[in-house]
């Protein structure tokens, strides 16, 4: 592992693409923590310690790396990037000119990212001033008094959101820097960075809390976690298939390098979102309708089992939603019936099965099975940060570094980018990371 | 100034456009030029040769020897071919010889001015390839502009196939060498199998001059060159191809609707199953039978005799879709071959075995410097500078073109755009217009031409059937009353001029505007549409063209399916004029030059390891090759075999028969090499859906394979040392049980089916995935 990492830094090239990347990760963490201007800093930190409850805008500070709630230049992070990458993907559907830009292979693609780019601009400027609007009105921060922004003037709060729509702009250049002379995918790496950026900072909450028993075991549990979700990631059902399209002549091959892999986790992690979100409902609502001082039975009853995460109903419903959205993204994502016809078409088959329908079937069979030890591995992974509700301080379980959305999102783009270094480093003849 | 040209250059990239480099650097010489051809005027024959000569002493290559080369080419065209080189020519010698693509439109003198920039290499003491797309252009090159060269005191050779390995030898030692693309590839790959130093062929690259570089660099870059030894004969398996020849479309097989597969339904397999006498085709076993229906089906459903193949003299010939011509040397791969001769009931050819292959962007790779001519470069500019790093130089024809480009004219059916066809040439023909017709494929010219005989238009028809008298038939295309129908690209390199190749009838033609380009429909890339188009309006010529297509046509039908509705045609000429129906046709041609652009560079990612591994196999060869390496390694793993041989037979044999055994077992296991990493490259498509990059995994499969190559050649050849009787007269490697091929002979893969089906599938893989993430 070791040596792997010394032959990497040993190959010139190699070298240099991951210093640069670290060079891009310096640059972006510093604008991160560097307040937009007409930010009074001084009142940002003091809100800031003041602040018990992040869960409102809990996720969105959990992807811009905590540079949300410091109101730094990249406060408004790559989020405007997603979405408008989401849309424009939704939008090859609807819109015809879209969709043959689509098709027109790079110089379309080519077009397409550029639309994006203009949108996300757009999202950013938007997402700014909501943001603006929202501090300045002191909603930000819940019931922090402190002016954050002193100097509430047009102009002073015009350039606030013209710096932080700039800042997405730089943050998509940074990310697209990686990608096309880094390692690794940048917008991923960039995610990856903003999940890890919190890890030292509640790590110190847990020790400055807790005392340096606790913050060991913490420690263990967390490095325990993250190698068995590896461990999981990493794992696979492979099928034989076979091409019968070519008369090879004498020479016969072994099965070992052609299959079709299914993964454990063939759903990734969004059946982990997809459930939290559902989740966050009911304590929306009842934030929404209700005051809370003078709570109805039911609105009580919601805030008791589902709202307060350390609550078994909570806990349990969240599992089973966890476990349903595995094998209902899977039955979207994964067309049995497609892959079946697919293999067919180009001549493949899986020893033993006949080609379409039995196919199909036998996929289907095979993935069902799958999934099942795949889904119960998602949803303990989520549930798991409940369980450490009074160790992390109250409210919310993204505050633990080692579990949900933080830990699967973090390997998956680690391993991505480790085997993107890997696969270069063994066109230059090293041993790689993974065995 | 070299600030602002910095400066230009990023805006050029920030708003996309190919960058092309700057000429002024060069049209400032070419005052300096002109100067001095008074003083070159005086000098005899033999004082200009000397005058070349100095060029040679000098070190560094500069300005000034760029003027004096320039000046020299320029006299020496003028007395040896009777042509004044224009400025336009120098100024592509001068690009040439700064290693970029010039961009010279058709008729203008490419030949000359690369020959000019081949011989400014050669008197910088480099050895020059002039890589020309056939063995025909290539030693018609090199005889025309041998006077040339010979007043230049530069050597010059070609090599074309039927040269021996002698001749062949002194070709390549020549300063200047012509050859087609194919011809300088299988002579790499020969030179990688000799097992005697003075066998190999080819000098170490150095320069590479690439005529028609957009056909060379872009078209065939994907095609690799393969070389093969026979086996043994070819097994035509008649029994599957007659089974095969029952089944019917829809009911036993399905094809997809761009014509790249075909499959067994359930109800299909059953019949073949039944008729093969019960295998179960899907079983363990099965396989080998499977591929063998899969092929002759292939063959059967996806082939088509006239379109993709010609029967001649017994023999199946492919048709090179790209150039519409005989693909000589070309054959399908992996058992496609010998099922399509299967099918034509013809005796099976020699089934071989792929010792080696190289693609031609590897194979111009080799070169350290590399430039390039073409009439169509800018088009491609980007997939040059992407995966050669080389920049396109714009040269101004001399007299401006005042050909004229007609829209396109579009019809509701084929049917009716080829009676407006037949049309256009009658009204055009009437007062004795030349016109020439570019069809789409062999069958189609055909039938062009029966109609047009029927309409009482006699015309010549060019086409694969007669690539033979290729070049004289296209020169006669610019004749007084000529209609010559012909194939895309037929006689690349043949200038048309008009009233006939000596132009003797050129003011009457010319006053009747020239000759008249047709298209019958769109080509799957707006440069082979130019490329027709450039036939017409040579060097300030009148002409004009004009492209007939149909929403019906092939490139719609396969890029651009779903035409939107409302279009509305003429219900009397079926002519559509509605501006959607040509966005419609320009669509579907982007859409097939992304496809094939992503496929190429595709194919370069994937081969690009396969060419790493090789070379870094072929260090490790040559090193045996050269020295008494095998013997040393040899001598290590059986010491007293070793010692024994060496005092029977003596050490310089010994040495020789280590030296043939080990690269025999080299030269073996990577040909295996090769068979397992097209295998695996079949599947990995499918590694998308582990959320895996393909191409990492095709990585991780091949380079521990590839590790394993040195170790077991060297185990091997200690077996076969030990094994095999090794007498004064070397080693009978034959008797040992490993033989090398009785012949090797070698092809052109053309354009393989299997790959671009695995490209598609991955896209498709990656399309769905990406959807679904959002």
């Amino acid at each position: 592992m070791l040596s792997a990492f010394r032959s990497a830094l040993a190959t010139p090239d190699l070298r240099k693409k991951i210093l640069f990347t670290l060079m891009i990760v310096a640059v972006y963490r510093i604008g991160a923590v560097m307040p937009a201007p007409g930010v009074s800093y001084p009142n940002v930190q003091a809100c800031q310690a003041q602040l018990q409850d992040q869960s409102f805008f809990s996720l969105l500070n959990l992807f811009s790396g905590g540079a949300l709630l410091q109101l730094s230049i990249f406060a408004t992070g790559i989020m405007p990037y997603i979405t408008a990458s989401i849309i424009v993907q939704l939008l090859t559907v609807v819109i015809p000119r879209f969709e043959e830009l689509k098709k027109e292979g790079q110089a379309g693609q080519g077009k397409l990212t550029q639309y994006t780019r203009y949108l996300t601009i757009a999202l950013a400027i938007l997402q700014a001033t909501g943001i603006i609007a929202l501090a300045d009105r002191g909603g930000l921060f819940g019931e922090c008094s402190q002016p954050v922004l002193p100097d509430n003037s047009v102009y002073t709060l015009a350039l606030t959101v013209l710096t932080m729509t700039a800042g997405t702009a730089v943050m998509m250049w940074l990310g697209e820097l990686i990608t096309e002379r880094g390692v690794g995918n940048g917008m991923s790496l960039l995610i990856f960075l903003n999940i890890a950026a919190r890890i030292p900072a509640e790590g110190g909450n847990i020790l400055n809390n807790q005392g340096g028993l606790v913050f060991f075991f913490v420690c263990l549990l967390g490095l325990a976690i993250i190698a068995s979700v590896i461990f999981v990631e990493q794992g696979q059902r492979r099928i034989p298939v076979q091409y019968a399209k070519r008369m090879i002549g004498r020479r016969m091959y072994g099965g070992t390098s052609t299959y079709l892999p299914i993964k454990v986790n063939q759903a990734g992690v969004i059946p982990v979102i997809f459930a939290s979100s559902l989740l966050y409902l009911p304590n929306l609502i009842g934030s929404l309708i209700g005051d809370q001082n003078e709570a109805s039975t039911w609105q009580r009853f919601l805030q008791t089992y589902l709202v307060d995460q350390s609550s078994w109903v909570h806990i349990t419903l969240y599992f089973a939603l966890i476990i349903f959205f595995t094998y209902f993204y899977i039955t979207i994502t994964f067309n049995v019936d497609e892959r079946a016809e697919e293999m067919k078409k180009f001549g493949g088959f899986i020893p033993g099965i006949r080609p379409g329908r039995p196919t199909a079937e036998y996929l289907g069979f095979v993935l069902s099975r799958i999934t099942l030890p795949g889904s119960i591995y998602l949803g303990i992974v989520a549930i798991l940060p409940n369980f450490f509700l009074s160790i992390t301080g109250q409210g919310n379980n993204q505050n633990f570094p080692f579990g949900g959305t933080a830990v699967l999102i973090m390997v998956g783009v680690g391993l991505d980018t480790v085997k993107q270094i890997e696969s270069q480093l063994m066109q230059r003849n090293y041993e790689g990371f993974l065995r | 100034m070299a600030l602002m040209s910095r400066v230009g250059r990023r805006l050029r990239r920030i708003i996309q456009r190919p960058a092309s480099v700057e000429l002024t650097r060069y049209e400032a010489l070419l005052p300096a030029i002109g100067e001095r051809e008074a003083e070159l005027e005086k000098l005899s024959d033999a004082e200009l040769t000397d005058a070349a000569a100095r060029l040679r002493e000098t070190e560094a290559f500069g300005t000034e020897q760029y003027v004096e080369l320039c000046a020299l080419g320029r006299e020496a065209a003028r007395r040896a071919l009777g042509e004044r080189a224009f400025d336009v020519q120098l100024l592509g010698t001068m690009g040439l010889l700064s290693a970029h693509v010039v961009q010279m439109a058709t008729g203008e003198g490419k030949t000359l001015a690369g020959a000019l920039a081949a011989a400014g290499y050669a008197l910088q003491g480099k050895r020059v390839h002039v890589i020309s797309v056939n063995d025909y252009l290539a030693r018609r090159d090199a005889e025309w502009m041998r006077p040339v060269y010979d007043l230049l005191g530069v050597s010059v050779g070609w090599v074309e196939p039927a040269l021996g390995a002698a001749q062949r030898k002194d070709a390549y030692a020549a300063e200047v060498c012509y050859g087609a693309v194919s011809e300088i590839g299988f002579d790499v790959l020969r030179d990688r199998l000799v097992t005697r130093v003075e066998d190999l062929a080819q000098p170490e690259p150095e320069v590479a001059i690439v005529d028609e570089a957009d056909s060379v660099l872009v078209d065939e870059a994907r095609v690799p060159l393969v070389m093969a030894g026979s086996v043994d004969a070819g097994i035509a398996d008649e029994e599957v191809a007659t089974i095969v020849r029952r089944l019917r479309l829809g009911l036993h097989y399905e094809t997809d609707p761009d014509g790249r597969n075909a499959w067994l339904t359930s109800a299909g397999a059953s019949v073949v199953e039944k008729a093969l006498g019960g295998v179960d085709l899907y079983g363990d076993d099965g396989a080998d039978r499977l591929a063998a229906v899969n092929v002759a089906l292939h063959a059967h459903a996806l082939l088509t005799r006239d379109v993709d193949y010609l029967v001649r003299d017994g023999k199946v010939q492919l048709i090179n879709a790209s150039r519409g011509r005989v693909a000589e040397l070309q054959r399908w791969p992996d058992g496609l071959q010998a099922a399509v001769e299967a099918k034509e009931q013809l005796p099976p050819s020699e089934r071989g075995e792929i010792l080696d292959s190289i693609t031609v962007q590897a194979l111009i790779a080799r070169y350290p410097q590399v430039a390039g001519m073409t009439g169509t470069a800018v088009a491609v500019a980007e997939q040059l500078r992407e995966f050669y790093k080389l920049e396109v130089a714009v040269i101004p024809p001399n007299t401006p073109n005042i050909r004229q480009d007609r829209p396109d004219r579009i019809f509701s059916t084929p049917g009716r755009k080829l009676r407006a066809i037949v049309e256009e040439i009658r009204t055009v023909h009437e007062n004795g217009r030349p016109i020439l017709v570019g069809t789409q494929d062999v069958a189609e010219s055909e039938e062009l031409a029966e109609k047009l005989a029927k309409a009482d238009l006699p015309c010549v028809v060019l086409n694969a059937r007669n690539d033979a008298e290729e070049a004289a038939i296209i020169a006669e295309a610019g004749t007084y009353d000529a209609i010559t129908v012909s194939t895309q690209m037929a006689g690349r390199g043949t200038d048309i001029r008009l009233g006939g190749a000596d132009g003797a009838d050129r003011e009457r033609v010319a006053e009747l505007g020239g000759l008249h380009v047709i298209g019958t429909a769109r080509y799957p890339s707006s440069r082979l549409d130019d490329q027709l188009r450039g036939r017409a309006g040579r060097q300030g010529d009148p002409g004009s063209s004009v492209f007939f297509a149909s929403l019906n046509d092939e490139l719609v039908l396969a890029n651009a399916p779903d035409v939107p509705e409302g279009i509305e045609a003429d219900p009397e000429t079926g002519e559509i004029t509605d501006p959607a129906a040509h966005r419609q046709i320009n669509h579907a041609q982007r859409v097939a030059e992304g496809v094939d652009l992503e496929i190429h560079r595709n194919t370069w990612r994937y081969t690009r390891l396969i060419e790493h591994q090789r070379a870094e196999l072929l260090e490790h060869r040559d090193e045996v090759l050269r020295t008494d390496l095998a013997r040393t390694l040899l001598a290590e793993e059986q010491p007293g075999r070793c010692e024994e041989l060496a005092e029977s037979v003596g050490e310089e044999t010994l040495t020789r028969v280590c030296r043939e055994i080990l690269l025999y077992h080299l030269d073996q296991l990577w040909a295996d090499h090769l068979g397992y990493l097209g295998n695996v490259r079949e599947t990995i498509h499918l590694r998308a859906l582990a959320k895996e990059q393909p191409l990492d995994e095709f990585h991780r499969a091949a380079i521990p394979e590839f590790h394993k190559i040195r170790a077991e050649a060297l185990k091997r050849s200690a077996k076969t040392l030990t094994e095999a009787s090794v007498t004064e007269d070397g080693v009978d490697l034959a008797a040992a049980g490993v033989r090398r091929p009785t012949s090797t002979w070698t092809y052109l893969v053309q354009d393989n089916p299997f790959d671009s089906d695995a490209e598609q599938a991955l896209k498709k893989v990656r399309g769905m995935l990406r959807k679904k993430r959002t």
